[in-house]
Order: structure tokens, then sequence, then C-alpha cells
């Protein structure tokens, strides 16, 4: 027997009142809980009847983490409530800020006829799929009348390089509104890197102009998925990556890759691709439903179980990577462990609440068509038109962002009213993306359960926590992919 | 299959969101008396009733039961810390 009581007899019991929180069951005996701002605990199916009862004793184990991350309160306590004001402030101080980002569609024009191409590109000769100046400046108006204090800029196309002329003359005027706006203005070009010249190289530098490009794998592979009419997309990809690098730096240039079905069993070997290739990261990124990526049925290729199976197995290997000494983050995962783990929030427009179309990201397409997103405009050159806002040359400010088009689509997708997500654990961690449910389900809502979206979020956020919680070195490694000095 | 659920131990709301989470899968016809909330269960292939999915359904009732709980006990709090979080910003009415 014991000399001394135990510590706890001499705690004074206090009651405690729930705090706002939902939860997920993890597996048969585990549940996640989330409290309101996205911070997260483990505790047991059989515990959490207890809390909820009110019978979780003061003593048990878990009682601490639920009471310092906001699950619970005990009486008299105004400081949880205080703390978790702030936290919610903090989350949603972003939303005040508005759009951001800024994509100009310059040509539909392209060098390359990618099977998965999402954006439906026309041959290189067609002059009329390019932008004008007229257009560009009209577009320029509506930029500079976001209140954002950061505004960037991101040349879309096709391949906006064969306009570059007419990104040239974007630049340049933005630069010199600038000088009266002083707004922290940032310009990226999507390429493909096969037509950057010496010319282009000194431009961008110049004006700090980021690239960011696609890579798909090893050789064969890039070459199978991005065939251009030498079949020598991936040399010229090289030898541009080198050239941009050599002038911009290594962080001036930055490549996405994207899922085909022949990529399904080659992640190691498209993770190695862009190690050699001296890249810090990537983007493991599935298809989406827009564009050739439906005509030619590669998205239809596989279902979002096969593409988890193929996420899990390069990230398994990317921590291996890290294990071993090799820094290397996976993007997609890096995006929700930094909304698990931490108050900031990368603001990536199809994992926003509200969406992220038109409020974080508008698209001004080739012909003054304003759409709320760059899968919207996607969605146009299928023959849904449901995300044009209005036109550069005949819309107001006001009339595109008070458009029903985008309002009605906020509105109806908004997460904490859309049945299942409302009570979803993993509602902070997710997004609404009305575009996407727009173009499988015909509504901006969709059904969640049937929802590929929904059910890939769900596998990947779950298989995330299992991860970090198994295994405290894996945790650390997500820790640093997320707080980067 | 029929399953009665006394209503006491289950109100309509969590009855209605543990169907709506197995909409995939299940099609669940809900009626309601005195005393019970019948659920006619059929699945959504025409195929005879899967006996896991009937009993991931009674799992999902009762998470659903337990988070309408706690939303019920909380909405004060939840109200409160959201009209802390914004009381400086100049967004409410």
């Amino acid at each position: 027997m014991s000399k001394f009581l135990p510590f706890v007899s001499y705690q004074e019991q206090k009651n405690y009142s729930l705090l706002p929180f939902k939860f997920e069951r993890l597996d048969d005996k585990e549940v996640i809980l989330t409290n309101m701002v996205g911070q997260y605990a483990l505790i047991s199916r059989d515990k959490l009847e207890n809390l909820v009862s009110h019978n979780l004793d003061q003593s048990d184990t878990d009682y601490i983490t639920l009471r310092s991350k906001h699950f619970i309160a005990e009486e008299n306590d105004k400081n949880s409530y205080e703390l978790l004001s702030l936290k919610v402030r903090t989350k949603y101080s972003n939303l005040r800020n508005f759009t951001n980002l800024h994509m100009f569609v310059v040509t539909l024009r392209c060098d390359h006829s990618c099977q998965y191409c999402q954006v439906s590109r026309q041959s290189e000769n067609k002059a009329a799929f390019d932008m004008t100046v007229e257009t560009a400046n009209k577009s320029l108006d509506l930029v500079f009348q976001s209140p954002n204090p950061s505004i960037k800029i991101e040349f879309q196309g096709g391949e906006p390089l064969l306009n570059f002329d007419l990104i040239k003359h974007i630049v340049q005027s933005a630069e010199l509104r600038n000088v009266i706006e002083k707004r922290n203005l940032q310009f990226v070009i999507t390429t493909t890197l096969t037509l950057l010249t010496d010319e282009i190289l000194q431009f961008c530098k110049d004006h700090q102009i980021y690239l960011s490009s696609s890579l798909d794998g090893p050789e064969d592979l890039h070459n199978k998925n991005r065939p251009r009419p030498d079949k020598n997309s991936h040399q010229l990809f090289v030898k541009g990556l080198s050239k941009a690098r050599d002038v911009l730096g290594i962080d001036g240039v930055s490549a996405l890759m994207t899922t085909s079905p022949l990529s399904l069993n080659r992640v190691k070997d498209i993770i190695d691709e862009y190690v050699k290739l001296g890249f810090n990261g990537i983007f493991l990124r599935h298809l989406s439903p827009y564009g050739f990526a439906l005509k030619t049925k590669s998205y239809q290729a596989y279902g979002v179980n096969r593409w988890l199976d193929f996420y899990k197995e390069g990230l398994e290997y990317i921590i291996e990577l890290n294990k071993n000494g090799i820094y290397f983050t996976e993007f997609f995962s890096a995006i929700l462990l930094s909304k698990i783990l931490t108050s900031e929030d990368s603001g990536f427009v199809d994992l926003m609440n509200p969406a992220g179309i038109g409020i974080a990201a508008i698209t001004f397409n080739y012909d003054g068509d304003v759409y709320a997103s760059d899968e919207s405009r996607m969605l146009k050159e299928m023959g849904d038109t449901s995300f044009k806002l209005g036109n550069v040359h005949s819309s107001s400010y006001s009339e595109i962002f008070t458009s029903d088009a985008l309002l009605n689509a906020l509105e109806d997708s908004f997460t904490l009213s859309a049945p299942m997500c409302c009570d979803c654990a993993f509602e902070q961690y997710c997004g609404a993306d009305p575009v996407f449910h727009h173009a499988t389900f015909g509504d901006y809502l969709g059904k969640k359960p049937e929802s590929e979206f929904c059910n890939r979020m769900m596998g990947s956020i779950k298989h995330l926590i299992t991860l970090m919680e198994k295994d405290s070195e894996t945790k650390a490694i997500f820790m640093r992919w997320v707080n980067k000095c | 299959m029929l399953l009665e659920l006394d209503h006491k131990a289950y109100c309509l709301e969590a009855v209605q969101k543990a169907s709506y989470r197995l909409i995939n899968k299940l099609t669940v016809q809900i009626s309601t008396n005195e005393k019970s909330i019948s659920c006619d269960i059929q699945m959504n292939d025409g195929s005879k009733i899967d006996d896991n999915l009937i009993n991931a359904f009674k799992r999902e009732l009762l998470d659903q039961q337990l988070r309408v709980q706690i939303k019920k006990e909380t909405e004060d709090q939840r109200n409160l810390i959201l009209a802390f979080a914004f009381s400086k910003t100049g967004l409410q009415e």
C-alpha cells in the first residue's frame, strides 16, 4: 500500500463543458476529433461516449490534451473561449483580402498534344485563340480593383510562350500601374519549357517571373503522356530546365506531374526522376474530369481508390527518402498537413470553404470572358458555361463579383451547411469545389458519399493522420514540410 | 428489410443523416409514428440485403445521434466564440 494518496486525490474535481467539435471514425476502435479550427485529437470510441456524457475523469490521460486543444472547458475557464475565438479569427483572416490569383489565358494554342489535356488546346496556328492587347488591358483594369495587397498574375495556355509578346505587354503594364498601386506583385508562366529562348529568360529574370512546368516522370513515360511531333518532349524539358535554372536560379522553376493511367505502376520511377533532376518535392496530382481527359477517357481509366493506392505508395517512398537524409516534400500532403498541424492555409483554391472560385482566384480567358477559376474555363470548352461571370469588355468589377453565377455557387456549395460536410471532422481540412461537383454531378454540391472528391480527401487525410500517429519520425518529417524556415 | 427504431433512442435528424451517409449503397425510406421511426432499407442495386451494410448503418446511427447531442449542447458556445472572434472586424450587423 502506498504511504501517500495519489496526486489526483488533492485535485479539485471540476465540471467541464463541451466546446464545439466533430468526429469521424478512424477505424473500429478509434475516432478523430477536430475542433472549430482544425486541431485534432485521437481517442477511443468508448472514451468519446464518456466525454460526451461528462464522465471523463480529470485523471484520464486524454483529459489535459482535450482541454489544451479546446475540446472541453472547465467551469469559469474564460481563457479557452478567448483563445479559441482568436484562432477562429486568425483562420478566417485571409478571407478579407479577397482575390489574389489572376490567371490570364494568353492563348489556347499549344505545341503538345497530350491525351489527358484538361484545357482542350488548339493547334499552334490558330491565332483566333490568342488574347488581344485590348482584352489584356481590360483584364488588368479588373485585376487592380482587387483589394488584396498581394497580386499574383499567372499566364496560362495552351502554351503561353506562343504569345510571349502579349506576356511582355501585360508584365510591363502591370508594373507601370504598380508604381502607384504598390502591391506585392508576382508573375508566373505555366510552360512546358520547350520554347524557351535566351531573350525570354532574360525578360523573366529582369521581371522576377517564375516558371511553372510539367514533368510526368522518366523519359519514356513523359514522352508517352506528352506527345510532340518529334517525340522529344522530355529531352526539351531537361534542356529548358537547365537553361532556365542557369538564369533564374534553382528555385525559379517548379514542376507539376499529372497521374495518367500509365503512371499508376511507376510512382517510384516518377519520384526518382524528380530527385535526379534536383527538385525538392513533387505534387502527386490526380487527373480532373475536364477537357481531353474526359474525351480520351483518361479520366475514367482509374478511380479514386486506385489513385489513393498510387499516392500512398509514393508517400511511403518519399518518407523513406527523408529518413535517409534526402529532403523531399510531397506537396499535396503538405497542403493538407499545414491545415492539420498549423493555423496556416496555403490558399489552394480547390481546398477552401467558402470555395476559392472568384474570391481567391479568377481567370481571364483569351476571348475576354471571365471565369471563376482555371477549371471553370476548362468546363466552358466542354460546353458548360455555368461559371462564366462576365466579359472584360462589357462587365464591371461589381457585376462580375456579384453575379449570380458566382454567388449561387459559393452559397450552394458552402460546406458548413452542406449535407454530410457540416458534420464531417475533416471539413476544416477540405473544401467545397463546386466546379468539380458541377462537372461530375451537374450541381454545385453533388452527393458526397458518391463524390470522388470526398472519397479522395477522406482517404488522404485519414492516411496522413494514421502515419503521424504510428511513427514519431514521420510526424517530425511532416512538421518540417509545413514549418519551413 | 424493415428496421424499427425507438424514437427515445434516436431522433429523426440522426436517422436522416445516417441514411444520407450510406446513400451510395443503400436506399432508406423513413417513416415515423408516435413510438418509433421505421427504416425500409433496400440495396441500391436491388440485390439481397448485405448484413455488413446493415451493421454499418447501425453504427452510423450511433455516431449521428452522438453528433446531434454534441451539436445541441455546444450551440451556445459556438455562437459565443464566433461572435467574439468577429467582434472587432466590423463584419457583423
